[in-house]
């Protein structure tokens, strides 16, 4: 389940991945800017034979190599899992590094030449990497601190207190003396510093927020396709959308059956006393209608906009601005998501057509959910119907057989041969007749025993006994080589007790009814890796080749079967094979004509412990 | 020696017939009720030496309710003189359900599970035991 915690922690930890990314651009930079002015230096004065303050310039490249080394150093240590608090420290870390650099470029600045240095326009470079790595006004004020920096060394210079360097070696500055020069110079730079950090910080802005949008549509396309449980979905929906948009509240409303009012289905940041303020009418809401009628709105003002059906409850909540957009089934509208901020204004069409797009999932979701229920509703109703119908056929069948059994039995007097050779016929009839009935009622259950009953850990070694206890008179009766051999250690498959029973029965009685008088039937099971393997092998009539592979079909029986007169109904390997699906279980046939058939169950083993 | 007496309740009358037929037969005085209630007034009014009950009448568990109302614990119970009488039930549950649940005292106060159709020979056989024959 998504919580808006975990939520927002996703969100921090993405930011704070982006922050440690850019906190390591900015040192391996650093190191080259370090390199740079150290190499430059030296070209210049040994190679180019141009006078530069040598030794101030050398030192600034190692100042910077050196604080870069702890910088490293502290970057590496302040690693922690803790996604925010590591957040934290990175920020504090650039805050470091930019002060730092503050200190170095005004030194860098000094000594080419002051408020004439080519090297001027590095400060741009930093402003834009500050507004990408800190957050709210600290690029503003590093930019700033920057002209202030600039401000002083001028000041510094033009009163004589520091040397004046010249720009570049060999190049005098005569404009350097002059003060409206240095207020000209100081002012561009000024406005071009603070320029670049605003423009910078509104295309940041956008990006996060485009970031944002996008992860929580994926985010929200992957809740709408990991449950079916519509609650839930809609829960997380209206999570995503207030906080990729970063507001308040979100709320979905669903229509009810009526098709007049809105009742509440999931809601984000919206407190318990605005929930219950009571159902939305969609004859008092006028928000709604035109939402409902397919378009997004917006709503500037909700204290005073008449559109809006509960104004005063909206003003007690804080809610200043809302944007109302449609969830759009293929044929009809479903309901409303609502998204609230306590900004005034806050909403443009931007946010209105991503709201769409958040809600057109959520309208996926709700279909999906639908149209899964009534499936299973159907199928639920299915089962219950072939159950209620079997039954109904059972009491006359099991009425009529118990009066057979009577003239069967002689017990209201004695038959004649021919009138006993009738009786004989109808109770094999109602035998045939209640075998069928009851694997109908088995084939319901089994279709519905992934709806109604969860999987448990039930003992295979107890039911494989079981069952073939249970055949072992009719195997005698056969005088059929019987037996069951089994592992010493325990198996337990995840199963429904009365599903596995099914199972085996059908199978071991399969193998008892097709294997003539004198015959042999084998169970064996044993485990081999997670699975369990159950043989089922006998000496019966087999099933003919062709077919093997239509033995899952409902009410097939195999040609010699049926030649043989050997009664059933054809539902028996359906149902093996149902519930074999529901258990995770494959079947596999080995079968030859006259020789014998091997039936193998294979079912991963529950865990251990299960 | 006479008669022991067995009272056969279930709604269907064709299997009611076909149990008191083949309870006579073997030597057996036979009463029928149709509903768990005529049963259990039947009860009151003839004491007799077993039951024969049908799970499925009136509802889908009316036998299990009436065999826990004879076999009550309460000490107050009206049908206290009558909570040793052996009780045959007849179920079709059985045959539907692989997995057989034999008589459990504190699950369901019975002797005997017979599956319907009634197999003559099989109720003969569990009678004549629960009357030690």
């Amino acid at each position: 389940m998504s919580t808006p915690s975990s939520a927002l922690s996703l969100l921090a930890a993405s930011t704070t991945r982006g922050l440690a990314g850019n906190n390591r651009r900015l040192i391996l930079t650093r190191w080259l800017a370090g390199v740079v002015v150290l190499l430059a230096t030296a070209f210049t004065v040994h190679g180019l034979r141009l006078p530069l303050p040598e030794a101030p310039l050398y030192l600034v490249g190692c100042f910077i190599l050196a604080y870069n080394a702890v910088l490293a150093w502290l970057t590496r240590r302040a690693y922690t899992p803790d996604d925010v608090a590591y957040g934290q420290r990175i920020q504090r870390l650039v805050l470091w590094q930019v002060g730092l650099d503050w200190l170095s470029m005004w030194v860098f600045m000094h000594l080419t030449g002051g408020i004439a240095s080519p090297g001027i326009t590095f400060f741009f470079i930093h402003v834009v990497m500050v507004t990408v790595l800190l957050p709210g006004q600290s690029p503003y004020i590093y930019a700033g601190i920057a002209v202030l920096g600039v401000v002083l060394i001028a000041l510094l210079e033009g009163a004589g207190i520091l040397p004046r360097y010249s720009p570049l070696p060999g190049v005098t500055c005569e404009l350097c003396a002059n003060p409206m020069y240095a207020v000209a110079q100081v002012l561009f730079l000024a406005v071009g510093l603070f320029a670049t950090a605003y423009i910078t910080a509104s295309i940041i802005q956008r990006l996060r927020l485009r970031e944002r949008q996008i992860s929580a549509l994926l985010q929200t396309a992957e809740d709408v396709n990991a449950t079916l449980e519509l609650g839930d979905t809609l829960e997380r929906l209206a999570i995503n959308a207030a906080l990729a948009l970063s507001v308040s509240g979100a709320s979905i409303r669903l229509l009810d059956s009526s098709g007049e009012t809105l009742q509440m289905a999931a809601s984000y940041g919206l407190s318990r006393v605005y929930l219950e303020k009571g159902p939305v009418a969609l004859s008092a809401s006028q928000v709604d209608r035109e939402a409902l009628s397919g378009q997004a709105v917006i709503v500037h003002d909700p204290q005073r906009d008449p559109r809006v059906q509960y104004p005063a409850e909206m003003a007690a909540e804080g809610i200043q601005s809302v944007l109302a957009v449609p969830i759009l089934g293929r044929r009809r509208p479903l309901g409303v998501l609502r998204v609230y901020s306590r900004d005034a204004n806050r909403f443009d069409q931007e946010d209105a057509d991503f709201i769409t797009a958040i809600a057109q999932q959520g309208a996926i979701a709700i279909e999906n959910a639908l149209a899964h229920d009534a499936l299973q509703r159907a199928d639920h109703e299915r089962a219950q119907f072939v159950r209620t119908v079997t039954h109904e056929l059972r009491a006359p069948v099991t009425g009529a057989q118990s009066l057979v059994s009577l003239l069967s039995r002689n017990i209201v007097g004695e038959l004649t041969p021919e009138q006993r050779d009738i009786v004989d016929r109808l109770e094999k009839r109602f035998d045939l007749l209640l075998a069928l009935i009851g694997d109908l009622l088995a084939f319901a259950a089994s279709k519905a025993v992934d709806l109604k009953q969860p999987l448990v850990p039930v003992s295979l070694t107890t039911t494989l006994q079981q069952v073939v206890e249970r055949l072992a008179p009719q195997a005698q009766h056969k005088g059929l080589d019987f037996s069951l051999n089994l592992p010493p250690e325990p198996l337990t498959v995840q199963a429904t007790e009365e599903g596995l029973a099914r199972i085996f029965d059908n199978l071991i009685g399969n193998a008892v009814k097709y294997t003539p008088e004198g015959g042999k039937v084998l169970v064996s099971a044993w485990r081999e890796g997670p699975s369990v393997h159950v043989s089922v092998a006998d000496t019966g009539i087999g099933i003919p080749a062709e077919d093997i592979e239509k033995l899952g079909q409902e009410f097939f029986r195999a040609a010699n079967a049926r030649e043989a007169n050997i009664t059933g109904t054809g539902l028996g390997m359906t149902i093996v094979k149902q519930l074999l699906g529901t258990f995770g279980g494959l079947l596999s046939v080995q079968s030859m004509v006259g020789q014998g058939t091997t039936f193998t169950v294979t079912l991963p083993l529950a865990a251990e412990g299960a | 020696m006479p008669k022991a007496k067995i009272l056969v309740i279930d709604d269907d009358p064709d299997i009611a017939l076909a149990t008191r037929l083949v309870l006579e037969k073997a030597g057996y005085e036979v009463l029928e009720a149709r509903s768990s209630a005529e049963g259990l007034a039947k009860i009151k009014a003839e004491k007799p030496d077993l039951i024969v009950l049908d799970v499925m009448m009136e509802s889908t568990t009316a036998g299990f309710q009436t065999a826990l109302t004879l076999r009550s614990r309460d000490p107050k119970s009206e049908y206290k003189e009558y909570s040793t009488i052996p009780i045959i039930m007849l179920t079709s549950i059985h045959s539907t359900t692989p997995l057989r649940f034999g008589p459990e005292e504190d699950y369901l106060p019975v002797e005997e599970f017979i599956d319907k159709p009634i197999d003559p020979e099989v109720l003969v056989a569990k009678v004549n035991a629960l009357l030690r024959r």
